[in-house]
């Protein structure tokens, strides 16, 4: 049965990720006063680019159609790990942060070699922005995340969310605030939100990630945009439920996973919101103001990590 | 408990993080504007710790006191700050000789080396450490935006925060803390 | 198994290697000749990987005594730590032997080949000897001529003075290293009498603080220069690039091996430990080196130059394991250091598998296009598909990425440092987790690194002409670089192959140790990370449409060129931007004619860099030593009469000691 519902919450991550999309865009353009796509729109348009051909450019190699598989690949497994209504997800008892942020770099590598491989300058400059902001946002995230395993005591995934859950709620830890400033700043440079990077800009020379798949299109596209949602919303889960995980299913009974499901969706939609105001609040960063942003985030991320032995004392 | 309670106890146990993320912040920060901002946020928290003990230590004083830190530290000053800016025209960079991520790094260190000055004395002294710390870590922040920004507002700001620095360490030894060393922190 | 018979095995390996085969090719300049010869190698080696086999998976190791025949005492030992290096030797020398059965064909003539390979073979028995040694006799034996058959392996290639420079600088670093060994060896003599590793280990316990303390400074030093640490690098990047791509495999992917070997033998055999602030020396050490390994080779263009770099980087890494171990051991917590030691020996033998691989394809590409310089090439991987696939596999194992061994070493770091919270010394609490943050900073710039390289060299559109006719290499060459990849896949997907008796060599390593269980849970989780992985690629195919060839959007221009593409530089622009402190380049622009500031006739651009240590470390030293020199030449004045005078002065001043001193 507990596999059963770890099954249900992969499912919840990989189905639910284009909503989370739609979701922001709705809100952002409620703040801008606009009217808005409907939330289920990323659906259609993913549906719209399955049907369509998958145009390849004459010098590109295998590599390029086989990097939108592998991203997806590793976004699916990733999505494995991160429990959403109970404290056990697929692989999370014994898969630990590490393994989760080295596939995503799994899926970042192969996505960077297939923007190289257009043979475009656009693609090899994303590539070249990609690899400067994923290579400056790996120590902070995972600082953040050890941080917090000290403090559990555990190093799987499951652990640490167990161990939240057995908290009380009004104890805010030093470390878990900090760990969750930097964790949410790694978040934003690693999905290219706002200030690092602005997901709906039209402007070549301004685009990090967008850049990198300029040249897809069809399938292979669909692929990359379903990969980016899955990534964004585990990451958006796995957020909530190492910080906020009140209210998870502890026995296995239908209403407290209904009722979970619920809770998770309030979360949820209240961190979109958040998201959505930060985005239509700030203006992006100049690229080489990125590494400063990330500085900041591995600083308070190392911060993090001495508090945990200062708390210990 | 009633919700009072449970308000001025969390006030109580958390304040200095969120004191240790405003010096975080104003190293970093490229605006005098924002570090105004800030300045008055953490004058505000220090405001709601003096307000918190008053509460907590039954102390009339301290709601006076309270109050005076309110109204001049988080109003006043920072009001008086923007009237500067407006007057004097200049550019509202904040001129830092140290780059960001340097300053942040800097800022840690500072972190770690307020809380490793007070740890004997903490133990010594029934005081709660993370309190003291913080206090520390502001003086050292003043200190140090003195130092390393060329903007003349910049170093008043830097003198301020030191003094916000020592007005809580003040707090802290002489008005007496109530004893929730072993909240903060919870494991 | 008899126990005679992989004694016998041996011994006719060292026989083989070192006399057999340099006869044959002595004997007859044939190409029969040679592929005998090349076929004597690759048996040699299957057998040394069968002894090692032995050794490692079930521990029966032997001693081979020569002491009646030699003058110094001689004897070779296979126990579970040889037996492990061997097998890194043989396991990488095999394919590297296949590999370069084709390219010295193709790349050298007729004088020169056979010398080659004579050199080869005695180079593979000079390194087996220096692994498997048993006393120090033998152990400098194979580590002098070690050093002195690689470099006369690079001087074959050619002759330049600029090579001969490069060399010269290599073989007088590789013995100031290897004095500083032979120092900490005989620093044991009045302990253990012998030279023989099982005296110098029982010894162990009876040398004073302070001489463990100078053996230990003396052994990191010695092995650091060898191994490639950060300042004592400074060989590596000369040495490696001018070497013929397959001994460039061998002594990246094997040579500097023997350096860990060396220093693992002597800090955990020998020492039991250094002393308490060995670990954090090492730690430091490490840390440097790898993220300077790492930030030099992004800024190179140069593909075996940036490859060496890398080699700096992931001693670095593997320096990073051991510091953290000895950290542990002399805090008492043996499971965390065995951890720890687990962690840095599989990333030593990761390394020799996925660095010769990088090396090896290093060398089918200057086979098919006469250049490394990565400005030069590009879309190599559809005119050469297997050397692309099996360079990518590399490149994704170099970066740690999962279901490639270079993840499986780094993830056990990863976990060894945030193990070291649970310590009560808080120093160590706050640093070991705060690795992590290094570690990944390194692993992250490896990985902006890897893009670069695959990205430029094999993808997009060819930038030159030699890379627009490239061809694929011939099939040795194919079967060479295969033999790696498919290694590095399998130690990647199952590593339990290597981690259970990596546990048990640690056992006797760390006395107290049990078996962490981190492996069987690495081992356990790896294989469904990788059906999840590969089942949902799997099912990415059901959608797959029609695929139809569409020229890239050139911004409205005709046709993009090739020329439009980003170069190497150009990608490593950003990274170079943000740790400009490292760089300092020094620029120049010239404007011709030089009164005409605002209309010249022609601008040259110079950018030169030149490592900051080099400046700021080796030449002082340099400086200092000359002038030091210089001065002392004042001794010799050429005066018979003055010479004269310093011998009396030397029996006068030892009659005053004898009479008015003791």
């Amino acid at each position: 049965m507990k596999i059963a519902i770890n099954l249900l919450q992969a499912l919840i991550l990989i189905l639910g990720a284009p909503l989370l999309r739609g979701i922001i865009g709705r809100i952002k353009a409620w703040i801008q006063r606009r009217q808005g796509a409907s939330i289920w729109s990323p659906y259609a348009d993913l549906v719209k680019l399955f049907r369509k051909e998958d145009l390849v450019p004459p010098s590109a190699s295998w590599v390029f159609r086989f990097a939108p598989r592998v991203l997806f690949g590793t976004a699916v497994c990733v999505a494995a790990f991160v429990p959403v209504v109970q404290p056990s997800a697929l692989l999370a008892s014994r898969g630990d942060f590490f393994l989760l942020a080295y596939l995503l770099a799994l899926g970042r590598f192969f996505l960077s070699l297939g923007g190289m491989d257009g043979g475009s300058a656009l693609g090899g400059m994303g590539a070249s922005r990609e690899a400067l902001i994923s290579s400056l946002a790996e120590a902070p995230f995972l600082l953040g995340l050890v941080a917090v395993a000290i403090l559990a005591g555990h190093a799987d995934i499951a652990g640490m969310v167990a161990w939240t859950l057995r908290q009380n709620i009004f104890n805010i830890s030093a470390v878990h605030i900090l760990a969750f400033t930097s964790l949410a700043m790694v978040v934003i440079a690693e999905t290219g939100r706002m200030p690092v990077d602005n997901p709906t800009t039209h402007l070549e020379l301004t685009m990090i990630h967008e850049a990198m798949v300029l040249e897809y299109s069809g399938p292979s596209l669909a692929l990359v945009e379903s990969a980016s949602a899955i990534k964004f919303h585990t990451m958006v889960a796995l957020l909530i439920a190492l910080f906020a995980p009140w209210g998870m299913a502890t026995s296995v009974s239908v209403w407290s996973i209904a009722a979970a499901l619920l809770l998770y969706f309030l979360k949820a939609a209240v961190l979109m919101g958040l998201l959505a105001v930060v985005e239509s609040g700030v203006a992006k960063l100049r690229m080489y103001l990125v590494p400063d942003f990330l500085g900041v985030a591995s600083a308070v991320s190392a911060l993090a990590v001495i508090f945990t032995m200062l708390a210990k004392r | 408990m009633g919700l009072v309670e449970i308000a001025t106890g969390k006030v109580l146990s958390s304040f200095s993080v969120f004191l240790f993320l405003t010096v975080l912040l104003l190293v970093v920060a490229r605006r005098i504007s924002t570090c105004i901002l800030l300045f008055s946020v953490q004058s505000a928290i220090i405001a709601a710790e003096v307000f918190a003990t008053g509460f907590q230590e039954r102390l009339a004083e301290a709601y006076v006191v309270g109050a005076l830190v309110f109204v001049i530290k988080v109003v006043a000053i920072p009001r008086a700050f923007f009237l500067l800016v407006d007057r004097l025209k200049t550019s509202r960079d904040v001129k830092a000789s140290t780059t960001p991520t340097q300053s942040v790094f800097i800022a840690v260190a500072m972190i770690y080396l307020s809380y490793a000055a007070v740890h004997s004395y903490g133990q010594a002294v029934h005081v709660p450490e993370d309190a003291l710390a913080a206090a520390v870590a502001l003086i050292l922040t003043g200190a140090f935006l003195m130092v390393s920004r060329r903007k003349a507002l910049m170093q008043m700001l830097g003198l301020l925060v030191l003094e916000n620095g020592i007005f809580l360490a003040a707090l802290t030894t002489t008005f007496g803390m109530p004893d929730l060393t072993g909240d903060f922190c919870a494991r | 198994m008899q126990p005679g018979s992989t004694e016998l095995a041996f011994v006719s390996v060292l026989i083989v290697l070192g006399l057999v085969v340099p006869l044959v090719l002595a004997a007859s300049r044939t190409k029969g000749a040679r592929t005998l010869a090349v076929a004597l190698i690759l048996v040699s080696c299957l057998a040394g990987c069968f002894v090692a086999a032995l050794g490692f998976w079930r521990g029966s190791g032997f001693l081979l005594t020569f002491s009646g025949v030699t003058p110094f005492p001689f004897s070779l030992t296979i126990d579970r730590l040889s037996a492990f290096f061997l097998l890194l030797i043989c396991t990488v020398a095999a394919p590297v032997a296949i590999f370069a059965f084709t390219y010295f064909d193709h790349h050298y003539g007729e004088q020169r080949r056979n010398w080659m390979w004579a050199f080869f073979s005695l180079f593979l028995l000079s390194m087996i000897v220096v692994v498997a040694a048993s006393s120090g006799f033998a152990f400098l034996v194979g580590w002098e001529l070690m050093t002195l058959l690689s470099a006369g392996l690079i001087l074959m290639e050619g002759d330049s003075a600029e090579r001969r420079h490069n060399v010269l600088i290599y073989l007088l670093m590789m013995h100031a290293g290897a004095a500083a060994v032979v120092a900490s060896f005989f620093l044991f003599l009045p302990y253990s009498h012998s030279l023989d590793f099982g005296a110098i280990r029982a010894a162990g316990a009876l040398v004073p603080a302070g001489i463990r303390i100078l053996i230990f400074l003396l052994a990191f030093v010695g092995f650091g220069t060898k191994a490639g640490i950060i300042p004592l690098h400074l060989w590596l990047p000369r040495a490696h690039p001018i070497a013929p791509s397959p001994v460039s495999a061998l002594m990246s992917g094997v040579m500097l091996k023997t350096a860990v070997y060396g220093f693992v033998r002597f800090t955990f055999y020998f020492l039991a430990g250094g002393p308490w602030w060995s670990g954090y020396l090492v730690l430091l050490v490490g840390a440097v080196s790898g993220l300077l390994g790492v930030l030099y080779a992004i800024a190179e263009h140069d593909l075996k130059r940036l490859l060496a770099y890398h080699s700096v980087e992931n001693i670095g890494i593997i320096y990073l394991g051991l510091g953290t171990s000895l950290l542990f051991l002399a805090h008492h917590a043996p499971i965390w250091a065995a951890l720890a030691l687990i962690a840095a020996l599989l990333h030593t033998f990761n390394h020799a598998l996925f660095k010769s691989l990088l090396f090896l394809g290093a060398g089918s590409i200057s086979h098919a296009t006469h250049t490394v310089d990565l400005e030069e090439l590009g879309g190599l991987q559809r005119r050469m598909p297997v050397t692309g696939t099996a360079f990518l596999i590399a490149c994704c194992s170099i970066v740690g990425l999962p279901l490639f061994n270079g993840f499986i070493s780094e993830w056990l770091t990863f976990r060894s440092f945030l193990a070291g919270s649970i310590l009560t010394n808080t120093k160590a609490q706050i640093i070991l987790p705060l690795m992590v943050g290094i570690l990944a900073l390194i692993g992250g710039l490896a990985a902006a690194c890897f893009v670069k390289v695959f990205g430029v060299a094999f993808l997009g559109r060819p930038r030159s002409a030699e890379a627009e006719q490239a061809i694929e290499v011939p099939v040795p060459m194919r079967v060479g670089m295969a033999a790696l990849a498919a290694a590095c896949l399998l130690i990647g997907i199952l590593p339990g192959l290597l981690l259970r008796p990596l546990a048990s060599l640690c056992q006797v390593l760390i006395p107290g140790a049990g078996v962490p269980k981190e492996i069987l849970m690495i081992a356990r989780i790896i294989p469904w990370t990788a059906a999840v992985v590969l089942g949902a690629m799997a099912l990415t195919a059901l959608f797959k449409r029609a695929q139809k060839k569409v020229p890239t959007w050139a911004c409205g221009l005709p046709q993009l060129t090739s020329r439009m593409q980003y170069t190497s530089t150009a990608f490593s622009k950003p990274i170079r931007f943000v740790f400009s402190a490292v760089y300092r380049p020094d620029r120049k622009i010239d404007r011709l004619p030089a009164d005409q500031p605002y209309f010249p006739a022609s601008i040259s651009y110079r950018s030169a860099r030149t490592t900051s240590y080099e400046k700021t470390l080796y030449r002082p030293f340099v400086d200092f030593i000359v002038a030091a020199a210089h001065r002392l030449r004042r001794l010799q004045t050429g005066n018979i009469q003055v010479y004269l005078l310093y011998i009396f002065l030397t029996l006068v001043s030892l009659l005053v000691y004898l009479r008015f001193v003791r």
